[in-house]
């Protein structure tokens, strides 16, 4: 059983800043850390490596060379190896065009069984990406999966956590999941692991690795346009205070929410 | 260092600051209060493969070199220097048994020192600094030897399975053998009750009639002084590296005080009271980190380093008492209070005055260092 998880770097600090130029987040010079929420999908995924002897996990990123430390801390997690997606081609993706890159990444990896993605990047809270790789490779997806099973030879039992309703889907292999951080507790890489995943692979796969549509990379690929980036104003609103006793103050209370057809 | 190398440092140390972050610093005055480390504490160290960082990958570790083991001690005691101090005494035995063992010493001890904590024993009622002053013995009976004898005050004494111990061999000799708690004979005695390092247990054994095989001898009879002396250079290389993550922590308590707080309208941080100060703990925790650091890569470059090991814990252990004492008074009645950690802090870095060797007799290595070149 072949896994692959899809990973990102995302700035260490919250104190990013926004591109004057394209109105994205502007990682350049900041150190950056995996994606923590990634961490519970590298996590899920090496339960079931625990679990039997078949699976073989791949870590798959996108991203300038210094992402290959993520990748590496997969690996010293436990995870069998890594590519790395890196190409000036690439650079200014949106979610669309960065699924569509790792999308042809997950074919040419090739016989993924599962493809596993953290909820969403903590730097633009998206939680697109897996849905759109899932969309590319015509596959069936699971999104949110607060615990997971394979529950046949072919076959994957998941259950989502939604805001106010639990539901179980079961999705055919091959399928994407993304998965949400109430699933588990990600494993800390060891000492001894950490040297060891340096004998593990990593491949790096530039734009000529792949089977690609120039028109859907980078900047020109990305269909989405931010115009401007913008802290909302804080809503003043009107204090009215709740005065005399508790039972004035409730019948006050009261009132006020019928005026406003509240209740 | 290798760029391999360097990067699995970065990868290790980010490893430790989140696991002393998460998991560590949390119980840092609670240890202190309870002379003790958590229920499970030391269970959830191993599995993270904590005791594994410097012992060589052929016998399960990680093979870390000196530097990076020092570093990691470094950092873990910004969280809590109890917790870095037992590793120390874990490591600095390590050390030893790969510098003097035998091959098949080694090969019978360190694939267990992955989960088990290793501890170096000299001290006692008759001698510390002073060796020669010892009273345990190892006598040969046929084949094998017989030891007997009491060890105070040993950094992990009750925690460890496995102790190196200095003994007599001969009225004028000391030799080291390896023992274990679960050799018939083998006892604890009683813990020490400590000021400071309150988490790192500091206890005695008890060795009544212990019979080893002579494969339990550490080096050869009467390398005892020399293997002391070894293990005290490695302890004070991380003793050093220690010392200066209790400093970091001091200057972090201090520098986030003082940007909140105000003297009447004036900010602490506006006050040249409160510069000298800080910078004056920056200077020493700075000086402390270039000593243990040049130390270090000293050892590692297989290179004389007992001068410079006794200098970062000489000059780091007063270092960190002084810097203690800024923060306290920039903290003021905080500081004062048991509800902040610098005065526990304080209480940590004093004890590094006294172990691994006074501050009296680094001086006088070092002393006697420069009066032979």
């Amino acid at each position: 059983m072949k896994i692959v998880v899809c990973l990102k770097q995302v700035p260490e600090t919250n104190d990013v800043t926004i591109d004057p130029v394209t109105h994205n987040l502007d990682r350049r010079g900041l150190a950056g850390v995996m994606n923590p929420f990634d961490k519970n999908a590298i996590e899920l995924a090496l339960n079931l490596k625990d679990s039997r002897d078949d699976v073989q996990v791949v870590l798959l990123t996108m991203g300038p060379d210094d992402y290959a430390e993520s990748l590496r801390e997969g690996m010293a997690m436990g995870a069998d190896e890594g590519v790395l997606l890196s190409d000036r081609a690439f650079a200014g993706a949106d979610t669309l065009a960065t699924g569509y890159v790792l999308a042809q990444a997950v074919k040419k990896i090739g016989d993924a069984d599962l493809i596993l993605f953290g909820r969403q990047a903590v730097d633009a809270d998206t939680g697109q990406v897996g849905p759109i790789v899932a969309e590319f490779l015509h596959q069936p997806q699971i999104t949110y999966a607060a615990n997971l099973r394979l529950s046949g030879a072919n076959e994957v039992t998941a259950e989502r956590l939604l805001e106010d309703t639990k539901q179980t889907l079961v999705a055919q292999l091959p399928a994407v999941v993304s998965v949400r951080s109430e699933l588990n507790t990600p494993r800390y890489p060891t000492p001894r692991n950490i040297q060891l995943s340096f004998n593990k692979p990593l491949t790096t796969w530039h734009h000529d690795d792949l089977d690609l549509d120039d028109s859907r990379l980078g900047q020109a690929g990305s269909p989405t346009i931010v115009t401007k980036v913008y802290a909302p104003e804080p809503v003043k609103r009107e204090l009215t205070p709740l005065t005399g006793t508790p039972s004035e103050a409730a019948s006050q209370l009261i009132t006020a929410l019928k005026q406003r057809q509240l209740i | 260092m290798p760029a391999t190398t360097a990067a699995a440092a970065k990868l290790l140390l980010q490893m430790v600051d989140d696991y002393t972050q998460r998991e560590i610093s949390p119980y840092d005055m609670s240890m202190d209060a309870a002379q003790d480390f958590p229920k499970g504490f030391v269970d959830k160290l191993t599995k993270t493969g904590f005791l594994g960082i410097m012992l060589p990958q052929e016998f399960g570790g990680a093979g870390f070199g000196p530097e990076v083991t020092a570093t990691v001690l470094n950092h873990i005691a910004r969280g809590n220097a109890s917790t870095a101090v037992t590793l120390e005494g874990h490591f600095k035995t390590i050390d030893q048994i790969l510098k003097y063992g035998t091959p098949a010493l080694q090969q019978a001890l360190l694939p267990t020192a992955n989960d088990r904590i290793f501890a170096f024993s000299m001290t006692e009622a008759s001698g510390g600094s002073n060796p020669m002053g010892i009273s345990s013995t190892a006598t040969r009976e046929g084949d094998h030897w017989v030891i007997n004898g009491d060890k105070i005050m040993i950094t992990n004494g009750g925690l460890a399975q496995v102790y190196c111990v200095l003994v007599k061999t001969a009225p004028d000799e000391l030799s080291v053998f390896v023992v274990d708690q679960d050799m018939p004979g083998f006892s604890f005695g009683k813990r020490e009750d400590f000021i400071g390092l309150r988490g790192t247990p500091v206890g005695e054994i008890v060795m009544d009639h212990i019979v080893v095989d002579n494969d339990h001898l550490l080096g050869k009879l009467g390398d005892g002084g020399v293997i002391g002396d070894s293990a005290h250079d490695d302890a004070r290389i991380l003793m050093g590296a220690v010392l200066t993550g209790i400093m970091e922590h001091e200057l972090k308590i201090s520098t986030d005080y003082a940007k909140e707080r105000k003297a009447g309208n004036t900010p602490l941080t506006d006050l040249q009271v409160t510069h000298r100060k800080v910078a004056d703990m920056a200077m020493r925790k700075e000086t402390t980190k270039l000593l243990y650091q040049r130390a270090a890569q000293l050892k590692a470059a297989g290179q004389p380093y007992s001068e410079e090991a006794a200098m970062a814990k000489a000059h780091g252990s007063r270092a960190a008492v002084s810097a203690g004492d800024d923060a306290l008074q920039i903290l003021a009645g905080y500081g004062y209070s048991r509800e902040y950690p610098v005065e526990h802090l304080i209480r940590d870095a004093r004890a590094m005055e006294i172990a691994e060797g006074t501050v009296e007799k680094m001086r006088s290595a070092i002393a006697k260092a420069e009066f032979t070149k």
